[in-house]
Protein backbone atom coordinates (compact mmCIF):
# COMPACT_ATOMS: atom_id res chain seq x y z
CA UNK A 1 0.00 0.00 0.00
CA UNK A 2 2.82 2.07 0.96
CA UNK A 3 4.89 1.36 -2.78
CA UNK A 4 1.81 2.56 -4.16
CA UNK A 5 1.32 5.84 -2.65
CA UNK A 6 4.96 6.38 -3.00
CA UNK A 7 4.47 5.94 -6.43
CA UNK A 8 1.85 7.94 -7.30
CA UNK A 9 3.13 11.22 -5.33
CA UNK A 10 6.67 10.29 -7.27
CA UNK A 11 4.17 10.71 -10.68
CA UNK A 12 2.44 13.42 -9.68
CA UNK A 13 6.13 15.43 -8.29
CA UNK A 14 8.10 13.85 -11.30
CA UNK A 15 6.99 15.35 -14.48
CA UNK A 16 8.78 16.41 -17.34
CA UNK A 17 10.31 19.26 -18.33
CA UNK A 18 8.37 21.26 -21.26
CA UNK A 19 9.74 24.55 -23.16
CA UNK A 20 6.69 26.69 -24.77
CA UNK A 21 7.14 29.76 -27.34
CA UNK A 22 4.58 31.74 -28.25
CA UNK A 23 4.33 34.44 -31.59
CA UNK A 24 1.81 36.46 -32.30
CA UNK A 25 0.84 38.67 -35.31
CA UNK A 26 -1.58 41.32 -35.45
CA UNK A 27 -3.16 42.53 -38.21
CA UNK A 28 -6.36 43.89 -36.86
CA UNK A 29 -7.86 45.36 -33.67
CA UNK A 30 -10.14 43.29 -31.88
CA UNK A 31 -12.35 43.24 -29.04
CA UNK A 32 -15.21 40.90 -27.67
CA UNK A 33 -18.39 42.16 -25.81
CA UNK A 34 -19.77 40.15 -23.32
CA UNK A 35 -22.50 38.50 -25.61
CA UNK A 36 -20.23 38.12 -28.32
CA UNK A 37 -19.23 34.25 -29.29
CA UNK A 38 -15.98 32.38 -30.22
CA UNK A 39 -15.88 29.35 -32.11
CA UNK A 40 -12.48 27.34 -31.78
CA UNK A 41 -12.64 24.74 -34.98
CA UNK A 42 -9.90 22.29 -36.00
CA UNK A 43 -8.92 22.21 -39.38
CA UNK A 44 -9.92 18.64 -40.94
CA UNK A 45 -8.05 17.24 -43.26
CA UNK A 46 -8.17 14.39 -45.28
CA UNK A 47 -4.83 13.10 -44.73
CA UNK A 48 -3.27 11.34 -41.84
CA UNK A 49 -2.27 14.21 -39.67
CA UNK A 50 -5.03 16.33 -38.34
CA UNK A 51 -5.53 19.15 -35.10
CA UNK A 52 -6.63 16.24 -32.34
CA UNK A 53 -10.24 16.89 -30.84
CA UNK A 54 -8.85 16.81 -27.33
CA UNK A 55 -6.34 19.94 -28.70
CA UNK A 56 -9.60 22.32 -29.15
CA UNK A 57 -11.41 21.05 -26.47
CA UNK A 58 -8.85 22.06 -23.93
CA UNK A 59 -8.35 25.50 -25.45
CA UNK A 60 -12.56 25.50 -24.93
CA UNK A 61 -12.33 24.62 -21.69
CA UNK A 62 -9.65 27.37 -20.82
CA UNK A 63 -11.16 29.84 -22.23
CA UNK A 64 -14.41 29.28 -21.06
CA UNK A 65 -13.62 29.17 -17.20
CA UNK A 66 -11.62 32.38 -14.97
CA UNK A 67 -12.70 35.85 -14.72
CA UNK A 68 -12.00 36.95 -18.17
CA UNK A 69 -14.11 33.51 -19.66
CA UNK A 70 -15.32 33.72 -23.25
CA UNK A 71 -18.50 32.86 -24.61
CA UNK A 72 -17.93 29.79 -27.13
CA UNK A 73 -19.99 27.97 -29.27
CA UNK A 74 -19.53 24.14 -29.21
CA UNK A 75 -17.63 23.62 -32.50
CA UNK A 76 -20.24 20.68 -33.19
CA UNK A 77 -23.17 22.69 -32.78
CA UNK A 78 -21.65 25.56 -35.03
CA UNK A 79 -20.99 23.26 -37.76
CA UNK A 80 -24.68 21.44 -37.44
CA UNK A 81 -26.02 24.76 -37.34
CA UNK A 82 -24.32 25.84 -40.67
CA UNK A 83 -24.28 22.41 -42.55
CA UNK A 84 -22.70 21.70 -44.72
CA UNK A 85 -20.79 25.02 -45.18
CA UNK A 86 -17.87 24.37 -42.47
CA UNK A 87 -17.27 20.46 -43.70
CA UNK A 88 -13.78 19.47 -44.42
CA UNK A 89 -14.63 19.42 -48.28
CA UNK A 90 -16.56 23.07 -48.04
CA UNK A 91 -14.83 25.22 -45.33
CA UNK A 92 -13.15 28.15 -46.41
CA UNK A 93 -9.78 28.17 -46.57
CA UNK A 94 -9.19 32.03 -45.82
CA UNK A 95 -10.61 35.15 -44.71
CA UNK A 96 -11.42 36.03 -48.25
CA UNK A 97 -13.68 32.99 -49.00
CA UNK A 98 -16.06 34.44 -46.40
CA UNK A 99 -18.01 37.32 -48.38
CA UNK A 100 -18.78 34.03 -51.06
CA UNK A 101 -19.85 32.01 -47.90
CA UNK A 102 -22.21 34.66 -46.68
CA UNK A 103 -23.66 35.24 -49.75
CA UNK A 104 -25.24 31.74 -49.38
CA UNK A 105 -28.71 31.61 -48.58
CA UNK A 106 -29.10 31.86 -44.63
CA UNK A 107 -25.51 31.45 -43.52
CA UNK A 108 -25.04 35.12 -42.19
CA UNK A 109 -28.79 35.49 -40.81
CA UNK A 110 -27.54 32.03 -38.82
CA UNK A 111 -24.16 33.84 -37.84
CA UNK A 112 -25.63 36.69 -36.91
CA UNK A 113 -28.06 35.28 -34.59
CA UNK A 114 -25.91 33.46 -32.54
CA UNK A 115 -23.52 36.44 -32.02
CA UNK A 116 -20.83 34.62 -33.51
CA UNK A 117 -18.46 37.17 -33.97
CA UNK A 118 -14.68 35.23 -34.23
CA UNK A 119 -13.61 31.98 -35.18
CA UNK A 120 -10.30 30.27 -34.33
CA UNK A 121 -8.91 28.07 -36.97
CA UNK A 122 -6.69 25.81 -34.97
CA UNK A 123 -4.10 23.92 -37.43
CA UNK A 124 -1.14 21.68 -35.74
CA UNK A 125 -0.39 18.45 -34.13
CA UNK A 126 1.91 16.73 -31.63
CA UNK A 127 4.27 14.33 -32.81
CA UNK A 128 6.62 12.35 -31.54
CA UNK A 129 10.18 12.95 -32.82
CA UNK A 130 12.48 11.31 -31.11
CA UNK A 131 12.08 8.03 -29.11
CA UNK A 132 14.27 4.78 -27.16
CA UNK A 133 16.16 2.95 -24.52
CA UNK A 134 14.96 0.13 -22.83
CA UNK A 135 12.42 -1.45 -20.79
CA UNK A 136 10.59 -4.36 -19.85
CA UNK A 137 8.10 -5.37 -17.22
CA UNK A 138 8.62 -9.63 -15.24
CA UNK A 139 6.46 -11.34 -13.61
CA UNK A 140 6.68 -15.31 -12.17
CA UNK A 141 5.66 -17.22 -9.27
CA UNK A 142 8.31 -15.68 -7.32
CA UNK A 143 7.90 -11.74 -7.86
CA UNK A 144 8.20 -9.27 -10.99
CA UNK A 145 9.34 -6.17 -11.86
CA UNK A 146 10.60 -3.41 -14.23
CA UNK A 147 14.13 -2.66 -15.36
CA UNK A 148 14.96 -0.35 -17.70
CA UNK A 149 14.75 3.32 -18.99
CA UNK A 150 12.95 4.11 -21.93
CA UNK A 151 12.43 7.98 -22.98
CA UNK A 152 10.30 9.99 -25.76
CA UNK A 153 10.53 13.18 -27.06
CA UNK A 154 7.13 14.92 -28.37
CA UNK A 155 6.87 17.99 -30.45
CA UNK A 156 3.52 19.99 -30.03
CA UNK A 157 3.14 23.21 -32.97
CA UNK A 158 -0.26 24.50 -33.04
CA UNK A 159 -0.91 27.98 -34.95
CA UNK A 160 -4.63 29.64 -34.13
CA UNK A 161 -6.02 31.95 -37.66
CA UNK A 162 -8.35 34.42 -36.00
CA UNK A 163 -11.08 35.35 -38.03
CA UNK A 164 -13.09 38.49 -37.57
CA UNK A 165 -16.98 37.90 -38.74
CA UNK A 166 -17.80 41.59 -38.51
CA UNK A 167 -15.40 42.83 -40.97
CA UNK A 168 -14.60 39.45 -42.56
CA UNK A 169 -11.32 39.42 -42.09
CA UNK A 170 -7.81 37.94 -40.57
CA UNK A 171 -7.56 39.81 -37.20
CA UNK A 172 -4.45 37.95 -36.75
CA UNK A 173 -2.30 34.74 -36.09
CA UNK A 174 -0.95 32.83 -33.05
CA UNK A 175 1.54 30.73 -33.17
CA UNK A 176 2.49 27.80 -30.20
CA UNK A 177 5.24 25.62 -30.08
CA UNK A 178 6.54 23.51 -26.93
CA UNK A 179 8.35 20.29 -26.72
CA UNK A 180 9.07 17.94 -23.99
CA UNK A 181 10.69 14.44 -23.11
CA UNK A 182 9.04 11.95 -21.41
CA UNK A 183 10.78 9.11 -19.19
CA UNK A 184 9.28 5.75 -17.99
CA UNK A 185 12.01 4.25 -15.34
CA UNK A 186 12.20 1.14 -14.08
CA UNK A 187 13.52 0.18 -10.76
CA UNK A 188 10.85 -2.83 -9.33
CA UNK A 189 8.15 -0.56 -9.75
CA UNK A 190 7.42 1.54 -13.56
CA UNK A 191 8.29 5.54 -12.12
CA UNK A 192 6.60 7.69 -15.10
CA UNK A 193 7.76 10.91 -15.86
CA UNK A 194 5.95 12.51 -17.94
CA UNK A 195 6.25 15.74 -20.20
CA UNK A 196 3.10 17.14 -21.78
CA UNK A 197 3.65 19.48 -24.32
CA UNK A 198 0.48 19.31 -25.62
CA UNK A 199 -0.87 20.80 -22.27
CA UNK A 200 1.74 23.15 -22.38
CA UNK A 201 1.26 24.83 -25.58
CA UNK A 202 -2.74 24.28 -25.19
CA UNK A 203 -2.41 26.30 -22.21
CA UNK A 204 -0.51 29.17 -23.71
CA UNK A 205 -2.50 29.07 -26.93
CA UNK A 206 -5.56 29.54 -24.60
CA UNK A 207 -3.85 32.42 -22.65
CA UNK A 208 -2.53 34.37 -25.34
CA UNK A 209 -6.00 34.18 -27.51
CA UNK A 210 -7.89 35.35 -24.18
CA UNK A 211 -5.61 38.42 -24.69
CA UNK A 212 -5.68 38.70 -28.31
CA UNK A 213 -9.32 39.47 -28.20
CA UNK A 214 -9.98 41.04 -25.10
CA UNK A 215 -7.08 43.60 -25.09
CA UNK A 216 -6.08 44.16 -28.63
CA UNK A 217 -5.55 46.80 -30.87
CA UNK A 218 -2.63 47.27 -33.45
CA UNK B 1 -27.13 -31.69 -21.40
CA UNK B 2 -25.28 -29.73 -19.00
CA UNK B 3 -22.05 -30.45 -20.54
CA UNK B 4 -23.86 -29.19 -24.04
CA UNK B 5 -24.99 -26.22 -22.83
CA UNK B 6 -21.86 -24.97 -21.13
CA UNK B 7 -19.88 -25.65 -24.55
CA UNK B 8 -22.41 -23.67 -26.63
CA UNK B 9 -22.60 -20.92 -24.33
CA UNK B 10 -18.67 -20.84 -23.94
CA UNK B 11 -18.41 -21.20 -28.29
CA UNK B 12 -21.11 -18.00 -28.26
CA UNK B 13 -18.90 -16.09 -25.97
CA UNK B 14 -16.03 -16.79 -27.65
CA UNK B 15 -18.01 -16.15 -31.13
CA UNK B 16 -19.17 -12.90 -29.60
CA UNK B 17 -15.91 -11.77 -28.63
CA UNK B 18 -14.53 -11.59 -32.13
CA UNK B 19 -17.94 -9.80 -33.18
CA UNK B 20 -17.71 -5.86 -33.18
CA UNK B 21 -21.44 -4.63 -33.81
CA UNK B 22 -21.20 -0.57 -34.72
CA UNK B 23 -24.10 1.79 -34.23
CA UNK B 24 -23.68 4.58 -36.61
CA UNK B 25 -24.95 7.44 -34.50
CA UNK B 26 -24.88 11.38 -34.54
CA UNK B 27 -26.49 14.25 -35.00
CA UNK B 28 -28.74 14.92 -38.35
CA UNK B 29 -28.36 18.58 -39.39
CA UNK B 30 -30.76 20.12 -41.73
CA UNK B 31 -28.62 21.38 -44.82
CA UNK B 32 -28.54 25.14 -45.32
CA UNK B 33 -28.84 25.55 -48.82
CA UNK B 34 -31.48 27.11 -51.73
CA UNK B 35 -34.24 24.78 -52.97
CA UNK B 36 -34.47 23.10 -56.15
CA UNK B 37 -37.91 24.54 -57.31
CA UNK B 38 -39.17 21.14 -57.91
CA UNK B 39 -41.90 18.84 -55.86
CA UNK B 40 -40.66 15.41 -56.50
CA UNK B 41 -41.04 11.91 -55.04
CA UNK B 42 -38.27 9.92 -53.48
CA UNK B 43 -37.92 6.45 -53.17
CA UNK B 44 -36.00 4.86 -50.88
CA UNK B 45 -35.11 1.05 -51.84
CA UNK B 46 -34.99 -2.14 -48.70
CA UNK B 47 -31.46 -1.79 -49.11
CA UNK B 48 -30.99 1.75 -48.45
CA UNK B 49 -33.31 1.43 -45.40
CA UNK B 50 -31.93 -1.98 -43.87
CA UNK B 51 -28.03 -1.12 -45.33
CA UNK B 52 -25.51 -3.42 -42.82
CA UNK B 53 -21.96 -4.05 -43.79
CA UNK B 54 -20.82 -7.15 -42.79
CA UNK B 55 -16.56 -7.99 -43.25
CA UNK B 56 -14.45 -10.34 -41.55
CA UNK B 57 -10.76 -8.96 -41.08
CA UNK B 58 -8.22 -12.11 -40.07
CA UNK B 59 -7.03 -10.89 -37.20
CA UNK B 60 -9.47 -8.32 -36.34
CA UNK B 61 -12.83 -10.39 -36.34
CA UNK B 62 -15.98 -9.60 -38.08
CA UNK B 63 -17.41 -5.95 -38.15
CA UNK B 64 -21.12 -5.45 -38.69
CA UNK B 65 -21.57 -1.94 -39.39
CA UNK B 66 -25.49 -0.93 -39.33
CA UNK B 67 -26.05 2.44 -40.79
CA UNK B 68 -29.33 2.21 -42.19
CA UNK B 69 -31.10 4.08 -39.91
CA UNK B 70 -28.82 6.72 -39.48
CA UNK B 71 -28.36 7.32 -43.25
CA UNK B 72 -32.43 6.98 -43.76
CA UNK B 73 -33.12 9.96 -41.43
CA UNK B 74 -29.97 11.93 -42.79
CA UNK B 75 -31.16 11.49 -46.58
CA UNK B 76 -34.88 12.31 -45.37
CA UNK B 77 -33.45 15.51 -43.99
CA UNK B 78 -31.56 16.35 -47.16
CA UNK B 79 -34.03 15.84 -49.66
CA UNK B 80 -36.43 18.19 -47.85
CA UNK B 81 -34.22 20.42 -47.52
CA UNK B 82 -32.95 20.01 -50.98
CA UNK B 83 -36.20 20.73 -53.02
CA UNK B 84 -39.56 22.32 -53.29
CA UNK B 85 -41.85 19.37 -51.83
CA UNK B 86 -40.55 15.85 -50.80
CA UNK B 87 -42.93 12.98 -51.04
CA UNK B 88 -41.86 9.37 -50.19
CA UNK B 89 -42.94 7.25 -52.66
CA UNK B 90 -43.51 2.95 -52.93
CA UNK B 91 -42.49 2.15 -56.26
CA UNK B 92 -38.85 2.98 -58.17
CA UNK B 93 -41.47 4.21 -60.91
CA UNK B 94 -43.66 7.40 -60.21
CA UNK B 95 -47.84 6.22 -60.95
CA UNK B 96 -49.99 8.09 -63.30
CA UNK B 97 -51.33 9.61 -59.98
CA UNK B 98 -48.15 10.50 -58.71
CA UNK B 99 -46.95 11.91 -62.84
CA UNK B 100 -49.58 14.26 -62.11
CA UNK B 101 -48.61 16.11 -58.96
CA UNK B 102 -44.59 15.11 -59.28
CA UNK B 103 -42.04 16.72 -61.36
CA UNK B 104 -39.76 14.01 -60.69
CA UNK B 105 -38.71 11.24 -58.90
CA UNK B 106 -35.07 11.01 -57.29
CA UNK B 107 -33.65 7.56 -56.37
CA UNK B 108 -30.25 7.71 -53.39
CA UNK B 109 -28.43 3.86 -53.16
CA UNK B 110 -25.94 2.55 -51.63
CA UNK B 111 -23.66 1.22 -54.18
CA UNK B 112 -20.44 -0.05 -51.92
CA UNK B 113 -19.54 0.54 -48.46
CA UNK B 114 -15.25 0.10 -47.06
CA UNK B 115 -13.94 0.87 -43.80
CA UNK B 116 -10.28 0.97 -42.85
CA UNK B 117 -9.03 0.06 -39.43
CA UNK B 118 -5.75 1.72 -38.00
CA UNK B 119 -4.44 -2.36 -38.05
CA UNK B 120 -4.79 -2.60 -41.69
CA UNK B 121 -3.99 1.18 -42.75
CA UNK B 122 -0.99 1.36 -40.15
CA UNK B 123 -2.58 5.11 -39.13
CA UNK B 124 -4.23 6.20 -36.09
CA UNK B 125 -7.81 6.42 -37.72
CA UNK B 126 -10.70 4.49 -38.20
CA UNK B 127 -11.40 5.56 -41.96
CA UNK B 128 -14.71 4.84 -43.84
CA UNK B 129 -16.32 5.72 -47.46
CA UNK B 130 -19.50 5.44 -48.75
CA UNK B 131 -20.39 5.11 -52.74
CA UNK B 132 -23.59 6.74 -53.29
CA UNK B 133 -25.80 7.08 -56.69
CA UNK B 134 -28.48 9.44 -57.14
CA UNK B 135 -30.85 9.05 -59.80
CA UNK B 136 -33.30 11.27 -60.98
CA UNK B 137 -36.36 10.63 -63.32
CA UNK B 138 -38.27 12.80 -64.78
CA UNK B 139 -42.17 12.62 -64.73
CA UNK B 140 -42.27 9.86 -67.40
CA UNK B 141 -39.92 7.82 -65.34
CA UNK B 142 -37.22 8.43 -68.13
CA UNK B 143 -33.69 8.78 -66.61
CA UNK B 144 -32.78 12.26 -66.22
CA UNK B 145 -29.34 12.00 -64.44
CA UNK B 146 -27.46 9.98 -62.29
CA UNK B 147 -24.73 10.94 -60.16
CA UNK B 148 -22.11 9.08 -58.04
CA UNK B 149 -21.12 10.30 -54.94
CA UNK B 150 -18.35 9.24 -52.50
CA UNK B 151 -18.27 9.96 -49.02
CA UNK B 152 -15.94 10.07 -46.64
CA UNK B 153 -14.79 10.23 -43.35
CA UNK B 154 -12.03 9.58 -40.07
CA UNK B 155 -12.11 9.27 -36.66
CA UNK B 156 -8.89 9.16 -34.12
CA UNK B 157 -8.80 5.71 -32.93
CA UNK B 158 -7.78 6.75 -29.33
CA UNK B 159 -10.68 8.93 -28.45
CA UNK B 160 -13.33 6.10 -28.71
CA UNK B 161 -13.73 2.11 -28.95
CA UNK B 162 -12.83 1.03 -31.86
CA UNK B 163 -16.71 0.14 -32.89
CA UNK B 164 -17.33 3.93 -31.52
CA UNK B 165 -14.30 5.29 -33.46
CA UNK B 166 -15.48 3.69 -36.93
CA UNK B 167 -19.07 4.56 -36.08
CA UNK B 168 -18.32 8.31 -36.21
CA UNK B 169 -16.23 7.87 -39.16
CA UNK B 170 -19.38 6.28 -40.79
CA UNK B 171 -21.32 9.13 -39.58
CA UNK B 172 -18.70 11.89 -41.13
CA UNK B 173 -18.74 9.75 -44.16
CA UNK B 174 -22.29 10.00 -44.30
CA UNK B 175 -22.53 13.93 -43.62
CA UNK B 176 -19.41 14.20 -46.59
CA UNK B 177 -21.50 12.43 -48.94
CA UNK B 178 -24.83 14.56 -48.29
CA UNK B 179 -22.40 17.83 -48.33
CA UNK B 180 -21.60 17.11 -51.92
CA UNK B 181 -25.24 16.29 -53.03
CA UNK B 182 -26.58 19.25 -51.50
CA UNK B 183 -23.86 21.69 -53.42
CA UNK B 184 -23.31 19.80 -56.36
CA UNK B 185 -26.63 18.15 -57.30
CA UNK B 186 -28.16 21.36 -58.41
CA UNK B 187 -25.00 22.23 -60.69
CA UNK B 188 -25.62 19.33 -62.41
CA UNK B 189 -25.43 20.00 -66.25
CA UNK B 190 -28.70 17.27 -66.68
CA UNK B 191 -30.19 18.91 -63.62
CA UNK B 192 -30.05 22.38 -64.95
CA UNK B 193 -31.65 21.48 -68.24
CA UNK B 194 -34.27 19.29 -66.84
CA UNK B 195 -35.34 22.36 -64.19
CA UNK B 196 -35.12 24.69 -67.73
CA UNK B 197 -37.07 22.48 -69.91
CA UNK B 198 -39.78 22.16 -66.92
CA UNK B 199 -40.15 25.75 -66.78
CA UNK B 200 -40.24 25.96 -70.48
CA UNK B 201 -43.35 23.45 -70.29
CA UNK B 202 -44.54 25.39 -67.35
Amino acid sequence: MRAIIVMLLLTLVLTGCVTARIEQSRTANTGIRSNDALVILGRASYNDRETEESFTECLSDELSKGPNSIRLIPEDEFKDSLYPWFEPRTAPDSSDDLAQLFAQPGVQDRITASNVRYLAWIDGDTITVDKGGSFSCTISTFGGGCFGVTYWEQDASYEASIWDLQNLTTAGEISADANGTSYLAGLILPIPILARPGNAACKALAKQLREFLITGTL
Amino acid sequence: MVRFSASLLLSIIALSACTTNVVVEGTVPTPLVAKIPADVGVYYDERFRNFVHTEAIREEGTWNIDLGEQNLSFFRKLTRAMFKSVVEVNSPELTEEQKSELDGLVIPRIEKYGFLTPGISGLKFFSASIHYRIIVLNQNNENVAEYVVVGYGKSEAGLFGSGDALGEATMLAIRDGGTRIAIELSQQPAIVAWLAQREGAD
